[in-house]
C-alpha cells in the first residue's frame, strides 16, 4: 500500500469547478489515507503544473500520484512523462475522469456530480495504492528477416528491407525466383514483360550482399517469438536451422484450375485458360496459331471459379478482368482481323484499369453480359465448341458463338499448400481460404501472431502493384520493430500465480495469440505466459476455475478497490458561493443570433411542430428552415418532439 | 425508498479504446444520464472477472452494464462470445445470492455511440427501478 | 517535442489516413517526420465518414487511435492550417518554405472546451458536415478533431468579443498573424488525397437545384454517428425518406461533361472508374436499411466493382437484405413538384432495353474521385510530373509504387489515384519503406 500519495483535482477552468465542488474534494481527500498531498490546479496539463507535480514527487517523495481531470485517453501520456521526468514509474500514476464523464455529463445536478467524483476519486487513490512498479519488457531481437516465397512481393520485400540494413533469408520452394510473374508476358498497365521485370528485380537482389537466397527450399518448422524465431529449412538433403527476428509470408496464390467438362474444359483442345492463352500469345509470331490452326475468334469467360454465390469460391479476384481485357488488347495489336467475345458478369476495371476496357471496346470487342443464374453453355461437336449465352445487356436475347477458341478466365485460389504453411506459422486462414490479416485497416499485413506478417497475393487476390504495396507494407513494419535491435513491450501483461495454478489449459484454450503454454514448475505442471507475445486483453483471467492469471493493472486488488472507492460515502456540503455563474452555457437569449431563428422561435412557442409546417408558418423554404433549425438543435434551442402522426416527419419545440 | 426518487446505481464496465471513447462523447455533447452511472475502463470486455461483479453488487451496486465492443473488438473475433459467458457465469453466481438477472446487461457501444450509450442508460435505470434497489431485493428473498 | 524543429528526415503532405499510416511508420523506424495539414485537423476523408466496408466498422473507431498516435508520437510534429509555398532541391535537400495560417486562438492555451462556441451568435456553414447544417464563426473543426482546439472563421467573426470574455485560460487572440516558417528534409511524401467530382457539373441530375438531391459524403454524414440532424432525414425539408436512390458512376467513367464548374473542362471529365463509389453506396444502403427499416434503396449501376477481399460477399450481402439493383444510366433527375420535393429519374433500363421512369423522395449521387494536384506546382527547381488522369505520376507502377518524377519524392494514398481505405493504408506503408530506404542510403 502506498503510503506518500499525492491528489491533484484540477478546475479545468471551470470546465470542472463550475459544476463540480473541486475546492471541496480536495479538502477531503487530504484527510484520506495515504495520501501525502492534495492540491487544487487550475489546469493540470499546463507547463507550470505539470512542473509543480514534478517538484512535489522529488521533494516530498511521492510514491505515487493521482489526477483528477479530463478523459484518460487525453493525457495518460503526459502525466507519466511527468512521473519518468521526476523519477517515479509511470505506472505508479493513475489517471481519473472527472471532466467527460462527470462534470459534463452531469452539468445539469453540480451536487450529484460533486458526490460522483467524489467516489471516482476516490476510486482513483484505491487503486493507485495498489498499483505496482512495472518496467516495459526489452527483448533483443535479430536483425534478420525470413521471407516465405520469393515472387515479386517476396523478391520486392527482401530489396527494402536489405536496403533498410536487415539480413534477409529468402526462401523459395521452387527452382527459380520470381512467381507466377516470371512466367507471364505482357503485364498490365505498364505493358512490360514478365520476364524481363522479374530479372529487374533479380538483379537488384543481387546487389544486395546482405540477402541470402535459398531455392528449392522447403519450409520445416518453426518455433520461438517474435526477436527470436527459429526456422528450419531443408534444402535438398541439408537442414538450416535460422534464427530470425521476424517472419514475412509472401507465398502467393495458384490459378484455379477448371474440373473437367466446366464450360467443355479438358474435354476440347479448345477450351483452354487465361494463362495458358496468354503463352500462346506470347509465343505466336504474326498469326495466332493452336495446335496447329489458326485462331480469327475467341470468346472469354469470365468469373470462372470466381463469384460462385453457392461454390465453394464467392470472392471476386479482383485482377481476372483487366488481365483478361489486356490479353485481349494485346491480340488485337499483334494479330490482324481478330474477333473477341466478352462473355462478362460485371467488368471490374476498377480505377484507371477501366481506360483499358474502354480501349477493347473502341477496337470493337464485343461484351456480352450474362448472370449467375443463367451461365453461357459450352457445347462441343466433334471437340468445336458453340457457345449459347443469354445477353442481358440486349432483352436477354439468347446468343449462339461458334469461335475458335474458348478462353476461360480464371481467377486465384490459395495454395495448396497453403495449410500447411498456416499451421507450422499459425497464421488463421479467412473464409474465402486466403491467409488472415488482424484487421483490414488497422493490422492489414500482421497476424495474430506478433512477428509474423503477410504480402502479397497470398492474403486474397492482387495485381502486382497492390501485392508489391502490401509486401513493402509489411517490410516497414519489420523494419520499425527490428530497427534497435530490442524490442520494448508494454508491461500490461497476464501473469500467473504459481501457487494456485494447476494447469486446466483453459486459458491457452482462449488465448487468440498462442501466449499461453504449460511449463514444469515444483514438480506440477504451471501456466506460462510469454511475455512477447502477450496482448495484454486480459481474455485468459476470468476463464481461470482457480483465479490463478490476472492481468498487470488490472488486477483483483485494483479493480475491487476501485468499486469500493466510487461506492464510499462522502460527507459531502452543499457550495458555498453560489452557483450564478453557470449561466453562461445554459440559458442563452436570441438577441445577436439570425433573425430566422427568432422567427422560428415565435413559431414554436407554444408549439410542437414539423418543418414544413414551420416554413409555412413563417413563409419560408423549407429546405432553409431545416438547415436553420437543425443548427438551432444542435446549439441546444429547440429539440425533437418525437414523430408525426404519418411517421414521415418530426416535430420541434423550443428546449427549455 | 420510493421508485420516484430512487437513483438506480450502475457500474459500467467499459473499453479503454471503443467504449470508453463513446461514453466521453455522451459527456463532451452535455448528453445527461444519471449521475449514479460509473464507469471502470478495461483493455476488452471479455477481461472482466464475475468476482468483480459481485463485488459490486456486494457494495451496493443495483446493476451492472458491459459496454462491448461486438465485433470492432481488436484482440479477439471471439469477443461477444468470451463476454457472453462471463455474463452466464456471473448470472450463476447471481441466483445463488439471490440477485436477480436482469441486473446484468451487455450491448455493443461503439467510439461514438454516445446516443446509444445514454438510451442504455435510461432504459436500464428504468428497469432496475422496477426491481427497486438490490438491498430490499436480496432482503425480500431471505 | 525536443527535436530540431528545422530539420527533418521526411515531410508528410496531409494528414488524412493515408498521410498518417506513412508519418506513423516513418517515426517507427526513428526517423524525424514533420506532418503538414492544410485544415485545422488531421483525419482527411475518413473521419467524416459513418462506417466503413466491408466490415462495416465505426470509421471514427478506426482512425481517432491513429490520429492521436500520429499527434503524440515523439518524432512526429505537426503542423496544422499550414500552405506549403515552396520545395526546393539542392544538393539532395529539399529546402521548404510554409505559412501557417492563424486560427485566432492560442494552440497552447485553448483546452477544448466550446466554451467561446456556446456564446458565439454569428452561424456559419459547417464544412465538416457537407453545409447541410451550421456552426458557429468559432468553434472546433469537430467533435473528434485533433488537436482539439478552437480556431475564428475570421471571415464571418463580428469582433463582438464574446468568446474572449467566456474563455478562461484566454486563448483568444484576434491580432494573430500568419507565420512563416522555413524548414529542411530528406525526402517529401505526397498524401494529399484527392477531390471528390462536384456534382454541380452535371447539371442533369439537379444537383443544387433540388435539395433533396444529395452527394455520398453528404448520405455518409446523415448516416454517422456524429450527424448533423437527429435522424436520417431530407435535407429539403426534413421528412424521413422511403425510397431512396443511388446514382453510380456520376462524374466517373464520363466524358460527356460540358461546361464544368470551377475546374477547366479537363479535369471534370472523367474517363476512369473511382474504385470506391460502388461499394461506399453498398455500404450505405446497409446502412440505411438499418436506420430506416422500411424505405427501399435502389442502386442505379454501370458494372458493381466488388472486387476486393471480402467485397463480393458484401455485395451479396446487400442483395439479401433486399437492396434493389438495377443496371441503367440515369439520363435525368427532375422534380416532380415543388412541394412534394420528390424526384423523377429518367434511365435506361439495359436488361429491357427500355426508357423508365422512377419516383423516389431521396437521390444520392454517387460521386468519384477526381486528383487533387494542386501540390505539384510548389515544386521550385524540379518537375513532379503527373499522369494521363492528372494524379501524381508513378514512375515504376509495378516494382515501385511510390516513386514519382523526383528523386526522394513519394507518393502514398489517394494522390496517386483512386483508392479505398485498405487500399490507401497499403500504399502508405510501402511509401515508408521506400523512403526509409532512400534515406538510409542518401
Ligand atoms: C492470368 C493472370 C494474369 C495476370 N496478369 C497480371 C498483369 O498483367 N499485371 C499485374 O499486375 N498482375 C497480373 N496478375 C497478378 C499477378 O500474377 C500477381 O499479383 C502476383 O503474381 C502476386 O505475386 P506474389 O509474389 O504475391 O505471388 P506469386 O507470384 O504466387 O509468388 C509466390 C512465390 O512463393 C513461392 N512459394 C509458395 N509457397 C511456398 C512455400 N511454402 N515455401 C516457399 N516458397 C513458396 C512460390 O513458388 C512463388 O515463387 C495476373 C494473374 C493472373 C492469374
Ligand atoms: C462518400 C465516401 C464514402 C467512403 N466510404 C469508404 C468506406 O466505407 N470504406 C473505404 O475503405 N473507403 C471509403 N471511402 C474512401 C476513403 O475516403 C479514401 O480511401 C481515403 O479517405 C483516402 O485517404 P487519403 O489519405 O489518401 O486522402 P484524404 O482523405 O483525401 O486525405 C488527404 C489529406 O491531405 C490534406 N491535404 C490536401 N492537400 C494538401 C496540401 N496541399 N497541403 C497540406 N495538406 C493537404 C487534406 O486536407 C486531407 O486531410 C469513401 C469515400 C467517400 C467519398
Ligand atoms: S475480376 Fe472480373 S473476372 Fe475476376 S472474378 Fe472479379 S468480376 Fe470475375
Ligand atoms: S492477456 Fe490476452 S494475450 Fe495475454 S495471455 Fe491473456 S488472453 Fe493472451
Ligand atoms: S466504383 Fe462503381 S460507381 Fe464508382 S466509378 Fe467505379 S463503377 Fe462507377
Amino acid at each position: 500500500m502506498k503510503q506518500r500519495i499525492g491528489v491533484y483535482i484540477c478546475h479545468c477552468g471551470g470546465n470542472i469547478s463550475d459544476y463540480v465542488d473541486v475546492e471541496q474534494l480536495g479538502k477531503l481527500m487530504a484527510k484520506e489515507n495515504g495520501v501525502l498531498i492534495s492540491k487544487n490546479v487550475m489546469f493540470a496539463c499546463s507547463d507550470s503544473t505539470q512542473k509543480e507535480i514534478e517538484q512535489d514527487i522529488e521533494e516530498n517523495k511521492l510514491d505515487s500520484i493521482v489526477v483528477a481531470s479530463c478523459s484518460p485517453k487525453l493525457h495518460t501520456h503526459t502525466f507519466r512523462n511527468v512521473a519518468i521526468r521526476a523519477g517515479l514509474n509511470p505506472y505508479n500514476y493513475t489517471q481519473v475522469n472527472i471532466r467527460e464523464q462527470c462534470s459534463w455529463a452531469h452539468s445539469d445536478k453540480p451536487m450529484d456530480a460533486t458526490i460522483k467524483a467524489y467516489g471516482l476519486i476516490r476510486a482513483g487513490i484505491n487503486r493507485v495504492s495498489y498499483s505496482e512498479v512495472l518496467e516495459s519488457l526489452e527483448i533483443s531481437a535479430q536483425k534478420v528477416v525470413a521471407i516465405i516465397g520469393a515472387g515479386v512481393a517476396g523478391m520486392r520485400a527482401a530489396v527494402d528491407l536489405a536496403r533498410m540494413d536487415n539480413q534477409v533469408y529468402l526462401i523459395e520452394k521452387g527452382n527459380t525466383v520470381g512467381g507466377h510473374v516470371a512466367q507471364a508476358g505482357r503485364l498490365f498497365p505498364t505493358n512490360e514483360n514478365g520476364k524481363e521485370v522479374v530479372d529487374r528485380l533479380y538483379q537488384r537482389i543481387r546487389q544486395q550482399s546482405n540477402i541470402t537466397l535459398f531455392t528449392n527450399a522447403t519450409l520445416e518448422k518453426v518455433s520461438g517469438s517474435i526477436g527470436n524465431f527459429w526456422i528450419e529449412v531443408k534444402l535438398g538433403s541439408e537442414e538450416l536451422k535460422l534464427n530470425v527476428g521476424s517472419v514475412l509470408v509472401t507465398t502467393g496464390f495458384d490459378f484455379y484450375d477448371p474440373k473437367e467438362g466446366e464450360f467443355g474444359y479438358r474435354l476440347s483442345d479448345r477450351v483452354i485458360t487465361l494463362p495458358d492463352f496468354n503463352k500462346m500469345v506470347e509465343n505466336s509470331k504474326g498469326k495466332l496459331i493452336h495446335n496447329g490452326k489458326s485462331v480469327k475468334s475467341v470468346a472469354y469467360i469470365y468469373c470462372v471459379g470466381n463469384r460462385q454465390s453457392k461454390g465453394e469460391n464467392r470472392y471476386c479476384s479482383r485482377q481476372c478482368c483487366t488481365a483478361a481485357i489486356h490479353s485481349s488488347l494485346h491480340v488485337h495489336e499483334k494479330f490482324e482481323d481478330m474477333t473477341a467475345y466478352h462473355l462478362f458478369r460485371d467488368i471490374r476495371t476498377y480505377g484507371k484499369q477501366e481506360l483499358l476496357y474502354q480501349q477493347s471496346s473502341k477496337n470493337g470487342d464485343i461484351y456480352i453480359r450474362f448472370e449467375e443464374k443463367e451461365p453461357p453453355v459450352v457445347e462441343l461437336k466433334n471437340g468445336n465448341p458453340t457457345i449459347k449465352v443469354k445477353d442481358y445487356l440486349t432483352t436477354k436475347r439468347e446468343l449462339t458463338l461458334d469461335t475458335d477458341l474458348v478462353v476461360l478466365v480464371t481467377g486465384m485460389v490459395p495454395r495448396t499448400d497453403s495449410n500447411s504453411v498456416s499451421s507450422k506459422l499459425k497464421i488463421p486462414i479467412g473464409i474465402d481460404r486466403f491467409f488472415n490479416e488482424i484487421h483490414p485497416k488497422l493490422k492489414p499485413v500482421e497476424t495474430v501472431i506478433k512477428g509474423v506478417y503477410i504480402g502479397g497475393a497470398c492474403q486474397g487476390p492482387k495485381n502486382i502493384n497492390e501485392s508489391v504495396q502490401s509486401a513493402l507494407s509489411g517490410a516497414a513494419k519489420i523494419n520499425a520493430t527490428l530497427k534497435s535491435g530490442n524490442i520494448n513491450l508494454e508491461p500490461i501483461i497476464a501473469r500467473v500465480n504459481a501457487d494456485s495454478c494447476l494447469w486446466c489449459g483453459k486459458c491457452a484454450e482462449v488465448c487468440e495469440y498462442d501466449a499461453i503454454s504449460s511449463i514444469a514448475n515444483g514438480g506440477k505442471l504451471i501456466a506460462e505466459v510469454n511475455k512477447a507475445t502477450c496482448k495484454g486483453c486480459g481474455i485468459c483471467a476470468p476463464t481461470c476455475p482457480s483465479n490463478a492469471i490476472e492481468l498487470a493493472q488490472f488486477t483483483d486488488n485494483e479493480i475491487e478497490s476501485m468499486i469500493d472507492g466510487l461506492m464510499s460515502k462522502a460527507e459531502i456540503s452543499p457550495r458555498v458561493e453560489s452557483q450564478q455563474n453557470n449561466q453562461k452555457a445554459g440559458v442563452q437569449s436570441l438577441a445577436g443570433y439570425p433573425k430566422i431563428w427568432r422567427t422560428i422561435a415565435n413559431a414554436l412557442e407554444g408549439n410542437t411542430l414539423t418543418i414544413p409546417q414551420i416554413a409555412e408558418k413563417i413563409d419560408q423554404e423549407a429546405s432553409l428552415v431545416t438547415w436553420h433549425l437543425m443548427t438551432m438543435n444542435r446549439y441546444g434551442f429547440v429539440e425533437s418532439a418525437g414523430l408525426n402522426d404519418n411517421e414521415d416527419y418530426f416535430m420541434y419545440k423550443l428546449k427549455k | 425508498m420510493s421508485t420516484e426518487t430512487f437513483s438506480p446505481k450502475i457500474l459500467v464496465f467499459s473499453t479503454d479504446k471503443i467504449s470508453d471513447p463513446g461514453i466521453d462523447q455522451a459527456g463532451l455533447r452535455k448528453l445527461h444520464y444519471s449521475p449514479s452511472v460509473y464507469v471502470i475502463s478495461l483493455p476488452c470486455s471479455s477481461g472482466i472477472k464475475p468476482r468483480w461483479i459481485m463485488r459490486a453488487f456486494k457494495q451496493g451496486f443495483d446493476g451492472v452494464f458491459i459496454a462491448a465492443d461486438g465485433h470492432e473488438c481488436s484482440y479477439s473475433p471471439k469477443c461477444a462470445e468470451h463476454t457472453n459467458t462471463i455474463i452466464v457465469e456471473s448470472q450463476k453466481m447471481m441466483k445463488e445470492n439471490n440477485i436477480n438477472p436482469k441486473r446484468i446487461r451487455m450491448a455493443a457501444l461503439c467510439s461514438v455511440c454516445a446516443e446509444p450509450f445514454v438510451s442504455h442508460m435510461g432504459n436500464f435505470s428504468k428497469i432496475l427501478s422496477e426491481l427497486g434497489s438490490l438491498e430490499t431485493e436480496v432482503y425480500k428473498a431471505q | 517535442m525536443s527535436i530540431d524543429k528545422t530539420k527533418y528526415d521526411a515531410l508528410v503532405v496531409g494528414g488524412g489516413i493515408a498521410g498518417q499510416e506513412a508519418a506513423l511508420s516513418l517515426a517507427d523506424m526513428d526517423y524525424k517526420v514533420l506532418l503538414v495539414e492544410k485544415d485545422l485537423s488531421i483525419g482527411g476523408k475518413m473521419i467524416h465518414l459513418s462506417k466503413v466496408f466491408p466490415t462495416l466498422d465505426c470509421a471514427a473507431c478506426i482512425t481517432t487511435p491513429k490520429m492521436s498516435e500520429t499527434a503524440r508520437h515523439p518524432n512526429i510534429n505537426l503542423l496544422l492550417n499550414t500552405n506549403i509555398l515552396e520545395i526546393e532541391k539542392d544538393n539532395g535537400i529539399f529546402s521548404i518554405a510554409l505559412t501557417i495560417r492563424p486560427k485566432y486562438v492560442k494552440e497552447d492555451l485553448c483546452t477544448g472546451c466550446q466554451l467561446c462556441e456556446w456564446v458565439c451568435p454569428v452561424i456559419v456553414d459547417d464544412g465538416f458536415n457537407n453545409n447541410m447544417v451550421g456552426r458557429k464563426a468559432i468553434s472546433i473543426a469537430f467533435n473528434l478533431a485533433n488537436p482539439k482546439v478552437a480556431a475564428i472563421d475570421m471571415n464571418h467573426c463580428i469582433k463582438c468579443k464574446k468568446c474572449e470574455i467566456a474563455c478562461v485560460p484566454k486563448a483568444i487572440d484576434y491580432s494573430m498573424q500568419p507565420q512563416n516558417i522555413s524548414i529542411e528534409t530528406k525526402t517529401v511524401i505526397i498524401s494529399t488525397g484527392f477531390n471528390l467530382f462536384k456534382p454541380e457539373n452535371k447539371p442533369q441530375y439537379g444537383y443544387g437545384k433540388y435539395p433533396n438531391v444529395i452527394d455520398a459524403m453528404q448520405m455518409d454524414r446523415l448516416i454517422a454517428p456524429t450527424r448533423p440532424y437527429n435522424s436520417v432525414v431530407r435535407p429539403g425539408d426534413g421528412k424521413i425518406p422511403d425510397k431512396i436512390a443511388y446514382v453510380l458512376c456520376t462524374g466517373s467513367r464520363d466524358t460527356s461533361i460540358e461546361n464544368a464548374i470551377g475546374c477547366s473542362v479537363d479535369c471534370a471529365n472523367n474517363p476512369i472508374c473511382s474504385q470506391i463509389c460502388c461499394m461506399y453506396s453498398i455500404k450505405q444502403a446497409q446502412l440505411l436499411m438499418g436506420a430506416l427499416p422500411l424505405a427501399d434503396i435502389t442502386i442505379y449501376y454501370m458494372d458493381i466493382r466488388a472486387f476486393g477481399k471480402g467485397y463480393e460477399e458484401f455485395y451479396q450481402q446487400a442483395k439479401g437484405m433486399g437492396v434493389s439493383f438495377i443496371k441503367g444510366k440515369i439520363a435525368k433527375i427532375t422534380q416532380k413538384d415543388h412541394n412534394s420535393g420528390d424526384l423523377i429519374l429518367r434511365y435506361e433500363d439495359v436488361t429491357t432495353g427500355t426508357l423508365k421512369e422512377a419516383k423516389h423522395d431521396l437521390v444520392v449521387l454517387s460521386v468519384g474521385v477526381l486528383p487533387n494536384n494542386e501540390i505539384a506546382k510548389v515544386f521550385t527547381n524540379q518537375k513532379l510530373e503527373l499522369d494521363d488522369q492528372r494524379f501524381i505520376k508513378q514512375v515504376d507502377e509495378l516494382l515501385s509504387p511510390s516513386l514519382t518524377s523526383i528523386e526522394g519524392v513519394f507518393v502514398a494514398g489517394t494522390a496517386a489515384g483512386p483508392k479505398d481505405i485498405p487500399d490507401s493504408i497499403l500504399s502508405a506503408g510501402s511509401a515508408a519503406s521506400e523512403a526509409a530506404s532512400y534515406i538510409n542510403n542518401i
